[in-house]
């Protein structure tokens, strides 16, 4: 097979081509056209992510806290209902499970529309717990699915082994079932994190711009003039879900079902 | 459908993986149509010897011959070989008889060809009627025949089987065995039938080829691996447990105990080796016989099994049901010389 | 969590309690959600007393020549885009698994984008393919064009060439990597057997592994394809107003101050929900019909 090889390079490089105007443009004082390269390095993209002015940091500190409330909450839903489809075979299964996916396949925005008028009359609109709410919706069919594989291969007998052994039941799940769980949860709570990280619309619609996430930022940034700005942030956006991704490289060799969640970035 | 069947020749064929020797100068000679076991322990190098005849993995050094012409540089698509896996890797996405006629279909033939050759051969693996099933309804042992049928519709010239039926329970694969064994005799394909169980190898085969650490450690009728097995390992692989050691002297084997049975063997120390069953006691002293106590009797079924200590060590002896021993009781243990071999071994006894 | 109290509770209802969360999360806001819009988009308002009940939102939509424009780059874009990212991840992973050593790292690099959010995604795709971008100036230098005029325009553009450029980098490694988990399983066993059996390389390639290949790769291009027929940020970045793609006219009409256009917002958010529920099904149904196997 000799023309798999290059085409794979070309491939490869076609796919990493993209990422280096960004980084070239963040960290450039001047680039007018036609140069290939800046004219003039600055760190001026930096300065400006720690402007207080530009409000990047206090973005940083809106989207860590959602996002992390977001993985927790999921997770805590995502875990019990994990435990009813991945254990238990009852009657109606294979449709609950096609419902809790239903939320990835089918667009969030059709959703959204239709219950932001509710977020308003119940004053969630414009408030951080009405984004950590919505964002909600895609996170917790993920965990649901990722923490049900993860059931549907545990062995019970641990539990009962320690229920056997006089432990109660809140005992067995933090000190047995969860221990066991580790790798599933760390992977569910990763990637609710990053979906909830990376969403733009829902928190524009329930946020009502009140609610500034870095995504929000970001639009704004690539719609304004300045490409430095805009690139700078770009980076600093991509760099958690790189890092991330990164080390739990791990824990994804082989799980086809969390590669489900990365289109979803 | 008659396959016009080839001998196969190994000639110091080897094969390495990284530091692993797996298989180590196998020479051999299959006769065209024979019926071969070629058994041995896991990873003794079975599966590796059935993938270079294959044409899966090249062999290092050493040459293949398929009906005296070479098979090396021979593609695996090529040879006219099939091969029957451990698993039946049916296709999932085929029905049953697009299974079997799948080699068909790769050779070119057309649909009006292939049918009536898949059905013949689904009638003669008795798996008529389910033609259109999906691979998924099938039971285990079906999907074996079909694996089967799949391999033998290609009539090819030398059909290889790695162990097919050990993922099947007994009187499954005692009924493959037989289905095997009659389509082999109706088309008289060469064939060789690799197992790790050397009942099945008795049970199944005309001869057997022993490897043992990726060598030939013996290839010959059954009988022969029971009355006189090539080499120690061999013995001990086909059950010998009574195991004496001592010299050999101008062709009489002898023991410190004074044991002496006639053998031809050169001088020199070596072990005297004797299945349990060829053993023979009785009350009178001979130069072939020991004094020994019996110290267990077990009821086995169609044999009492006994244990006698001798000066030569506990020897293993089988012994009609109604024989009259008694625990330690004391009794004489007669090795035949014809029953027993002796084979030189390195240290001084 | 309460299912844990007792261990005496019935079965039926410590399932029910288990899902409960999540049903909630999925009853109240997805089935919710869904339901609204739709019975928003017949002209019901919530929490006002006069509304009535009408199809004219749908009659609106289906009249307005933008909303078929709409319709039509939302269709081309996503089926564009799916495709190549199903035909490229495919190629991908097929040569990736025939590579003998770094296969490790080539994997490694090959997901880097994943990780990377649509937005960036966007912008990157606007400083690459831009007029002035970095592939405008290459050309420049090589002779090619003239100007930042004279390069095409492919972001937007009439047709959507920036936003399928966008997805099809976004979604070549998700299709690649799935296509690889499914490669790793058994399926070397059965091409061996098929090579045994006498196919060719090219025989096993065509009767054995891409057939293999094809329920996973499907499945990862139904969320293709309903992922980019859904979101915004990229056909507002990267495409014009004119034709949008429907999300983009949805939110906009969303956010129009005449609330009467609203209906129509919802109209158009219930045709992306509909189209995308609509394959979805058909995808279960085709592959229930061909194989049998799930995901």
């Amino acid at each position: 097979m000799g023309w798999g090889r290059p085409l794979l390079a070309l491939l490869i490089a076609g796919l990493l081509l993209p990422l280096v105007p960004l980084l070239a443009w963040a960290v450039s004082g001047q680039w007018r056209y036609p140069g290939l390269v800046p004219q003039r390095l600055s760190g001026r993209g930096v300065r400006i992510l720690t402007d207080p002015r530009s409000h990047v940091l206090s973005g940083v500190f809106t989207s860590t806290l959602i996002s992390v409330s977001v993985a927790a909450l999921a997770c805590a839903i995502g875990l019990p209902a994990g435990r009813a489809i991945g254990v238990y075979r009852f009657r109606g299964r294979r449709l609950v499970q096609f419902l809790l996916l239903a939320p990835v396949i089918v667009p969030g925005l059709a959703v959204t529309l239709g219950i932001q008028v509710f977020f308003i009359h119940y004053g969630l609109a414009a408030s951080t717990l009405g984004v950590v709410l919505v964002q909600l919706l895609p996170t917790v069919p993920y965990a649901a699915t990722v923490l049900g594989a993860a059931f549907a291969n545990l062995d019970l007998d641990y539990e009962r082994q320690a229920r056997a052994l006089g432990s109660g039941p809140v005992r067995t799940l933090v000190f047995v079932t969860i221990p066991l769980l580790r790798p599933a949860l760390i992977l569910a709570g990763l990637f609710c994190f990053l979906i909830s990280w990376n969403e733009y619309v829902l928190t524009l619609l329930v946020g009502a711009g009140q609610v500034q996430t870095l995504p929000l930022l970001l639009f704004a940034a690539i719609g304004s003039s300045d490409t430095t700005a805009a690139a700078a942030l770009g980076v600093l956006v991509v760099l958690p879900p790189l890092l991330l991704i990164g080390l739990a490289g791990r824990l994804l060799a082989g799980r086809s079902g969390a590669a489900i969640g990365l289109g979803r970035l | 459908m008659r396959a016009s069947a080839a001998s196969v020749e190994l000639a110091g064929i080897s094969k390495r993986f990284g530091d692993t020797v797996a298989v180590a100068d196998l020479s051999l000679r299959l006769p065209a149509g024979s019926f071969t076991a070629l058994l041995g322990p896991s990873g003794c190098g079975k599966s590796t010897t059935l993938a270079m005849l294959a044409g899966l993995l090249a062999p290092e050094a050493g040459d293949i011959a398929l009906g005296g012409a070479s098979l090396l540089g021979v593609a695996a698509e090529r040879r006219p070989v099939s091969l029957v896996f451990q698993k039946p890797l049916l296709f999932p996405h085929l029905s049953v008889a697009q299974n079997v006629g799948f080699g068909l279909r790769m050779r070119g033939l057309t649909r009006r060809d292939i049918a009536p050759r898949v059905q013949a051969m689904l009638e003669r693996v008795q798996l008529v009627g389910l033609g259109a099933r999906r691979v998924g309804e099938l039971s285990g042992g079906q999907e074996q025949r079909v694996a089967l049928a799949r391999a033998l519709v290609l009539a090819p010239r030398l059909l290889l089987l790695d162990e097919p039926f050990s993922q099947l329970d007994p009187e499954l694969r005692a009924e493959m065995r037989a289905l095997v064994r009659a389509l082999h005799d109706e088309a008289t394909t060469t064939t060789l039938f690799v197992t790790h169980d050397r009942a099945e190898a008795v049970e199944v085969a005309d001869d057997i080829v022993l490897m043992l650490d990726g060598r030939l450690a013996g290839h010959g009728r059954p009988e022969l691996f029971y009355c006189a097995p090539p080499t120690l390992e061999a013995a001990r692989f086909f059950g010998v447990t009574n195991e004496i050691v001592g010299s050999v002297c101008s062709g009489c084997f002898r023991d410190r105990s004074g044991l002496a049975v006639r053998c031809n063997l050169a001088d020199g120390p070596a072990v005297l080796v004797v299945r349990p069953e060829a053993l023979r006691i009785s009350g009178t002293e001979s130069p072939d016989s020991l004094p020994g106590r019996v110290t267990a009797a077990r009821f086995a079924g169609t044999h009492l099994a006994l244990e006698v200590a001798t000066a030569s060590g506990a020897l293993g002896v089988h012994v009609p049901v109604d024989s009259p021993v008694q625990i330690g009781g004391h009794l004489h243990v007669r090795v035949p010389a014809e029953a027993s071999t002796a084979f030189m071994t390195k240290q001084p006894s | 969590m309460p299912s844990f109290r007792s261990s005496r509770l019935p079965r039926g209802l410590r399932i029910t309690l288990l899902l409960s969360p999540a049903a909630v999360v999925i009853g109240v806001f997805f089935l919710g959600g869904v339901s609204q819009a739709v019975a928003q988009s017949f002209g019901y308002q919530p929490f006002l007393p006069d509304y009535h009940w009408s199809t004219d939102a749908y009659r609106a939509i289906w009249l307005d020549p933008a909303v078929r424009a709409s319709l039509l780059i939302t269709l081309r874009v996503s089926l564009a885009s799916t495709v190549i990212a199903a035909v490229s991840g495919v190629a991908a992973a097929l040569a990736i698994r025939g590579l003998r050593r770094g296969r490790g790292w080539v994997t490694g690099l090959f997901q880097v984008n994943l990780a990377v959010p649509h937005l960036v995604g966007a912008l990157c795709m606007l400083l690459l393919l831009g007029q002035s971008g970095v592939i405008a100036r290459l050309t420049l230098t090589a002779g090619l064009s003239t100007s930042p005029a004279a390069f095409p325009q492919l972001t937007g553009d009439r047709f959507g060439w920036g936003i399928i450029a966008e997805y099809a980098w976004k979604e070549t490694p998700f299709v690649g990597i799935i296509a690889l988990a499914a490669l790793s399983r058994g399926v070397a066993d059965l091409e061996n057997a098929a090579r045994v059996l006498g196919a060719t390389q090219w025989q096993r390639r065509r009767h054995v592994t891409l057939p293999l290949l094809a329920p996973p790769v499907a499945a990862a291009s139904v969320l293709v394809f309903a992922f980019a027929a859904g979101t915004y940020e990229v056909p507002y970045l990267l495409g014009r107003s004119y034709p949008a793609t429907l999300s983009v006219v949805a939110l906009q009409d969303y956010r129009d101050t005449d609330l009467s256009v609203r209906p129509q917002a919802m109209a158009v958010a219930v045709v992306i929900t509909l189209l995308t529920t609509v394959l979805v099904i058909a995808y279960l149904a085709l592959a229930k019909r061909l194989s049998g196997r799930p995901l």
